[in-house]
This record gives structure tokens, C-alpha cells and sequence, in this order.
């Protein structure tokens, strides 16, 4: 197959512009990842600089790889990343062009790689929590209900990959707090920091300047772990719970 | 940090605040289209409900506290708008919906910006200026232009795109997600939508073209 390739070159934090790249010869099997292989190769072997991309597992599970595909994140299929997108999703010939996610909050590296660490910053900030959970508790000790559990399970699936602020018209990142926030929530060993942690994770989201959401929903669309807008509604839920009927002031003062 | 203090500061507590102001708003609109229904009854009526409204000695009270509904949705809206903006300084060469913006949510901004425009209109026509053959005469003669009622039907339409994404988008903002409830909150949203567009935006082209009203 062969494509026209557009893709944002950077050479730092500033400039950039879109750059074309005719390529052929490539299996429709091959992701797009390995696509990018090939062409970072034939670069390098005319002497030219290879174009930086992030990836890692490439199996859709490490939350690394990014890239805005014809202006769509982990281009156009739902609830896959783009390692897992192949070539034979396109047309033969077809011109495909890849921007970095774009945000404030994730400022550029180089060429398609952008700083994402502000989600890392959210998750320090207390998404966690503190007690030694030690080893597997005696089955049923601990109750939690089964939708409970589904519940968290679907928030925890969340790989952090940025997906979300990259597709939101408002680069908020709500989706991905409200995940974080939600898997712990929803669980029995997430109860004692419950308010410390909604309180805290909001004020390092707005701290790091996400936008702000407008239920646009453009991020559930986006995701390649299908996190649910739900996510959003229930951080909303904690979060004023939090801010009405939390006790622990301290914690609210910390993140104020 | 204070309840109050986060209300006003943080992502989540302005877009409550936004959110909360909306739909009292469109309690108003409730109980304005059901004054305006009373055109249909003739000038009597009419003039003796907006003559009771005017002698109300609570509504300077009521209307101070509708201006500062409007004024809080407002402000607080186009400062979250100037942050989203902030948000993305450099825009994508290329951008396609992955499926989840409606007409409504897309245009929240320009349909919001029409209204405020209507808004100014609106009250300064029907509320500050004095009519002294009664409101009645005063509604029936503006409504003679084809030209203000298409500009009160076009004002109205706004209205109806704008509350198909605010209303549901309110009740989300509050929290709401339930798997039945919510999909039954968005189509009561798209049938008040439609309800205020039609009942609002009626009555100037009944006004126009079909009430023999007092020429």
C-alpha cells in the first residue's frame, strides 16, 4: 500500500509544521505504529532525522502510544489505541495526517511527543491510597458488591494515555480524574481517603490548566479503554459531597 | 477552602454554579411563556396579569434576583469559555468529532451569544421603555414587522439549541448518571427544548399573521 503522509514535525517546545512524506510498499498487516518504523527507517537511511513518536507495549494495554490520526486520537476506530490500528484500515493512496495530542497541560517534546507527566502530577496528588494493603485478605472479609467491583474494574481500566484532554474541544481531563477517582470510590479500601482525594485531585487538575468540561462526550468516544461518562458524573458527585460534608478540613486547605 | 470559595473558583463548582442557574432559568421561561399564553385571550386579561405583575411589590425583588441568575450564568460561562480556549493555545490542523457533540453543545457559545443580544432587546423594548396603551397594544404593534418577528423566531430557535444541550448537560453537571434515568433526563430536555421554542416563538407569528388584534 501507499499513503501521503502529513505529519507535525517540532524540532522543540516551539514552531512545528505540518511535513509530507510519501511512503509505499507497506503491508496492509503492519500497525501504524510499525508503519512509522518503516518510515523513520528510510529517513534514517537517507540521512534524515527519524520522527519522534511515543509507544511502548504496542498492545493497547501501556497507555504510551498517542497521535491524532485525521484529527481523530488513536485515529478512527473506537476503543482501540493506535498500536492497535493497522494499515488496512485505510484506503490505498489515502493522504493520513498525524498531529500530537494538544493541550497546555501536555507540552510538546519533540515532533508527536508530548509531556503527558501533568496526569502523573493528578495521581500523585491522591490517586492512591495509603495504608499497606498487604497480602489477599480471607475471601468475603471484606465485602464489596458485584456491580461495585464491575464498576471499578471498568474506572480502573483507564491506561492514562491523554486520549481524553486530546479529544475534549476543551483539552479538560475530566474523564480521566473522574476514572481515577471512581475505581477507589467505588471500593471499600478507597473509603477512608475518599474526600482528601477528590479534594486534592481537582485542585492539581485545575492547577495544571485542563479545560473544563462540557459534557460534550467527545471523550468516551475517544477512549481506548471505554471509559464511560459516568466516570465524569460521579467525580461531580464526589466532589460536592467532598466539598459539603467533608470533615477533614485539612485536606481541603492543603489543596487550596 | 471554603464551600462558597470553591463554588467560585474551582472547574467543578463554577460549572454546578452555571449548571444551577440554567435551570432556574428555565423555570422562568416556564412561567413567562405561561403569561405570554394570556395574549390569546385578549387584551383584557393580558393587561390586567402584567398590570398585577407591576403592582407585585416583590418584583423588584424577583426581578433583581432574575438579573443576577443571568448575570452569574452569563459571566461565569464565557470565563469557563476563556479558559477552555486557554486550555488548547495551538488548534489541530485537523479535527474530527470521534462521535459525541451535537448541534447543540457545538454552538452553546453562539446560540448563548444570540440570546444575550435578544435579551438587551427584549427588555429594553418590553420592560424599561413606557407603553401607555397598555403592554397588549404594545406587543400586537411590534409584532406588525416581519422583520422583528423573524428576529424573535430566529432568537427563539437559539433558545431551543441551546437549552437540547444545557438541560441534560445540567443534570450530568449535578452529578446525574443513572443508566435509565439519565437517557429519560435528556429526551425530557429535548421536549422542553422544543416545548419553550414553539410556545415562545409562536406567539409573534400568531401576533403577525393571524390575530385580528386592535390595528
Amino acid at each position: 500500500m501507499r499513503f501521503r503522509l502529513r505529519i507535525w514535525r517540532q524540532k522543540g517546545a516551539e514552531g512545528g509544521r505540518l511535513v509530507d512524506y510519501e511512503i509505499d510498499g507497506i503491508s496492509p498487516d503492519v500497525s501504524f505504529l510499525e508503519m512509522l518504523d518503516v518510515l523513520n527507517e528510510r529517513l534514517v537511511s537517507r540521512g534524515q532525522e527519524a520522527v519522534a513518536f511515543d509507544s511502548d507495549c504496542r498492545e493497547g494495554i501501556c497507555g504510551m502510544c498517542s497521535l491524532v490520526i485525521n484529527g481523530q486520537p488513536h485515529g478512527p476506530d473506537r476503543g482501540m489505541a493506535t498500536c492497535q490500528l493497522y494499515m488496512r484500515r485505510f484506503k490505498d493512496g489515502d493522504v493520513i495526517v498525524v498531529e500530537p495530542f494538544r493541550a497546555r497541560a501536555f507540552p510538546p517534546v519533540k515532533d508527536l511527543v508530548v509531556d503527558r507527566s501533568a496526569l502523573d502530577r493528578i495521581i500523585a496528588a491522591g490517586g492512591f491510597i495509603s495504608i499497606n494493603t498487604g497480602s489477599a485478605p480471607e475471601a468475603n472479609t471484606v465485602a464489596v458488591p458485584k456491580q461495585n467491583a464491575e464498576r471499578a474494574m471498568d474506572s480502573a481500566a483507564c491506561i492514562g494515555c491523554g486520549a481524553c484532554v486530546a479529544a475534549c474541544p476543551n483539552a479538560a481531563a475530566m474523564l480521566f480524574v473522574g476514572a481515577k477517582v471512581s475505581h477507589l470510590a467505588l471500593l471499600p479500601q478507597g473509603g477512608p481517603e475518599r474526600d482528601r482525594r477528590v479534594l486534592a485531585m481537582r485542585a492539581q487538575m485545575d492547577s495544571e490548566g485542563f479545560g473544563n468540561c462540557t459534557n460534550e462526550t467527545e471523550c468516551e468516544a475517544a477512549c481506548p479503554k471505554e471509559i464511560k461518562m459516568s466516570n465524569i458524573a460521579r467525580l461531580n458527585r464526589e466532589y460536592m459531597r467532598a466539598s459539603l460534608l467533608a470533615e477533614d478540613y485539612t485536606a481541603s486547605k492543603e489543596s487550596a | 477552602m471554603g464551600v462558597l470559595s470553591s463554588l467560585l473558583t474551582s472547574s467543578i463548582g463554577r460549572k454546578i454554579l452555571v449548571a444551577l442557574a440554567g435551570l432556574l432559568l428555565c423555570g422562568f421561561l416556564i412561567a413567562h411563556l405561561g403569561g405570554n399564553l394570556l395574549l390569546i385571550y385578549g387584551e383584557g386579561p393580558f393587561n390586567r396579569y402584567a398590570q398585577g405583575l407591576e403592582k407585585n411589590p416583590l418584583l423588584p425583588l424577583a426581578e433583581v434576583g432574575l438579573a443576577g441568575l443571568f448575570l452569574a450564568h452569563i459571566a461565569v460561562s464565557l470565563k469557563l469559555r476563556h479558559e477552555n480556549r486557554q486550555a488548547r493555545p495551538a488548534s489541530y490542523a485537523m479535527q474530527r468529532s470521534k462521535g459525541g457533540r451535537s448541534w447543540g453543545s457545538r454552538t452553546m457559545l453562539l446560540s448563548g451569544l444570540l440570546l444575550l443580544s435578544f435579551l438587551v432587546v427584549h427588555v429594553w423594548h418590553f420592560r424599561v421603555q413606557e407603553h401607555a396603551d397598555g403592554l397588549y397594544r404594545a406587543v400586537m404593534n411590534a409584532f406588525q414587522s416581519k422583520y422583528y418577528v423573524l428576529f424573535y423566531v430566529a432568537a427563539m430557535a437559539a433558545l431551543g439549541l441551546h437549552l437540547s444541550h444545557g438541560f441534560q448537560s445540567a443534570f450530568r453537571t449535578f452529578g446525574l448518571s443513572h443508566p435509565r434515568l439519565l437517557p429519560m433526563i435528556r429526551k425530557t430536555g429535548f421536549a422542553f427544548s422544543a416545548a419553550i421554542t414553539v410556545g415562545f416563538a409562536l406567539l409573534p407569528l400568531w401576533a403577525c399573521f393571524w390575530a385580528k388584534g386592535p390595528r
